[in-house]
């Protein structure tokens, strides 16, 4: 491996180091008890990831995550098809996407909450609608673009309406639907821990938002780098697994902000 | 050398006895009217009738906007025409079949299939085996000269090597017709040459009904039996031109035969006819 590649190839934990690097010193020059150092923050990793009751607490997260975003995904994407191939579908359905989006996913804690309480559905239910208007957007974009002349050619070949939407739309759109998909999942990630932040029960965001109230600050910020970290790494796995789906889409879909 | 099994070889049992004067296309008095937002209907198409026989190669040629490529999608089934019928070897056309096989100017391939999984998509679409139709497929492949590139991506081949596969993909399926939408309009003109000849070569093997639409006039010549001139605003047929010269053509000879300019020369000057036509109120 030449010089570069190594260099281009280490740049994201270089980064991530060197933004590691400016925390450590700018902690050091202020030198307040609520924001610790780095390496203090970074100290505290261990005995989060080592107590049994947090780590339960994190994979609670996690999987009110993969169920929210796994339904979402499943719920979202033929639904973008059906609007980006008929008219009537998308003038029905835009409308009350529209009047959904722009609303913070979380505002709507307290009121699902009213409905469901303070469980796994209504926290798996708030990332859910995180995740749907990402993937319905971007899978409708697709299905909207695929060329006319493409579903002509599976026509004449004798593809049934259906046929086409499975094995025409879908794969053709499925680059963009997976660009969707992958916003869903940082969305997926961000509600995660806002809907634990306002329904404290359990999870990744209750453990930050309690040690925040009892003044821990080293956790809190361990924390943080936690939920960063996960991040990372769901991304990572995801754009790994995106390259190989998609390796026949023109280039130009990278984003050079991966650890894949 | 055989490149290619002959459709007999294929399907045993199909074996039609070749009518060599049957009617295959029947186009009865079409209209197309397109419905534009604001402004007043567009009259694309108006009274169209054409009749093209089985084995047929006719061109249709016509300034852009006359309605040609609309003409070519309603035999194709993928438009419905406002008034009048188009048949298909006596029957109604009500939507696509395989029976008629549109190749595309834009080659409308699917881009997540190889060279190969596009060719082989229609007959595995038809119930065909995937050892009989990848033989199949990998034997076309080799005849409109891609051997190699089985499994090279849409993305990664030039334009006129995607009219290839294009080509491929829609005589796998053993359409009837092939329909072919100005394939050869996006090409410079020396891969276009290239493929006017190898689209000649495969012709010849099979004869089938071509429809074929183009602008040029040079095209439609050289490939053609018959060439259908159209005019614009309405669309109309404005002559029916047989082109009477001998096969098997090659293009240099043609192009230094006096017949061949004639006829160059004479449908170019219907389009200045139809050009003044339009400019009087």
């Amino acid at each position: 491996m030449s010089g570069r590649a190594l260099l281009s190839r280490s740049a994201p934990w270089l980064a991530c180091l060197g933004l590691l690097g400016v925390w450590q010193i700018g902690a050091l020059i202020l030198n307040t008890d609520s924001f610790p150092t780095a390496w203090e923050a970074v100290r505290a990793i261990p005995s989060i990831l080592g107590d049994k009751e947090s780590l339960i607490n994190i994979l609670a997260s996690l999987r009110r995550m993969a169920i929210g975003f796994g339904v979402g995904v499943i719920f979202s994407i033929p639904l973008g098809l059906m609007m980006g191939r008929s008219r009537g579908v998308a003038s029905f359905c835009n409308p009350l996407l529209m009047v959904i989006y722009p609303v913070p996913k979380a505002a709507l804690m307290p009121i699902i909450m009213l409905w469901l309480g303070v469980g796994d559905v209504a926290k798996t239910l708030v990332i859910f609608l995180g995740v749907s208007l990402p993937v319905i957007y971007h899978s409708f974009q697709g299905a909207k673009a695929v060329e006319e002349k493409m579903l002509w050619s599976g026509a004449a070949m004798g593809l049934s309406a259906a046929q086409r939407m499975t094995r025409i739309v879908l794969p053709a759109a499925l680059p963009e639907i997976l660009t969707g998909c992958r916003t869903g999942l940082v969305l997926a990630l961000i509600t995660m821990v806002t809907s634990e932040m306002i329904a404290r029960q359990s999870g990744a965001g209750n453990i930050l938002f309690n040690a925040l109230d009892m003044g821990q600050y080293d956790t809190v910020y361990a924390m943080i780098i936690i939920i960063g970290a996960m991040g990372i790494g769901l991304d990572a796995a995801f754009e790994n697994m995106r390259g190989r789906l998609v390796k026949w889409s023109e280039p130009g879909f990278d984003i050079p902000l991966s650890f894949a | 050398m055989k490149l290619v099994p002959s459709r007999s070889e294929v399907e045993p049992k199909v074996a039609p006895p070749r009518q060599p004067a049957a009617v295959m296309i029947e186009i009865d008095r079409v209209s197309q009217v397109f419905r534009t937002s604001g402004r007043q209907d567009h009259l694309a198409l108006s009274e169209i009738s054409l009749t093209i026989e089985d084995g047929a190669f006719v061109s249709i040629l016509g300034p852009s906007g006359c309605g040609k490529s609309t003409l070519l999608y309603i035999v194709g089934g993928f438009v419905s025409p406002t008034a009048g019928v188009a048949r298909v070897k006596g029957r109604a056309i009500t939507g696509p079949g395989p029976d008629r096989g549109p190749v595309f100017q834009e080659f409308a391939l699917f881009p997540w299939k190889s060279v190969l999984g596009n060719v082989m998509y229609g007959p595995r679409q038809q119930g065909v085996r995937p050892v009989e139709a990848e033989a199949q497929s990998r034997a076309l492949i080799e005849m409109v000269g891609l051997k190699g590139f089985e499994h090279f991506y849409p993305k990664e081949l030039s334009g006129g090597m995607k009219q290839r596969v294009a080509l491929a993909r829609t005589l796998a399926y053993h359409p009837a017709v092939l329909l072919m939408d100005e394939p050869f309009g996006a090409l410079d003109a020396h891969t276009r040459t290239r493929l006017q000849n190898d689209l000649l070569n495969i012709w010849e093997r099979d004869r089938k009904t071509v429809l074929f639409v183009t602008h040029s006039v040079e095209e439609a010549v050289y490939l053609s039996d018959k060439v259908v001139v159209m005019t614009r605003s309405p669309g109309r047929i404005k002559e029916i031109i047989d082109i009477d010269l001998p096969r098997p053509r090659r293009r240099t000879e043609l192009l230094l035969d006096p017949r061949y300019q004639k006829y160059v020369v004479d449908i170019e000057r219907m389009f200045d006819d139809t050009a003044e036509d339009e400019l009087r109120p």
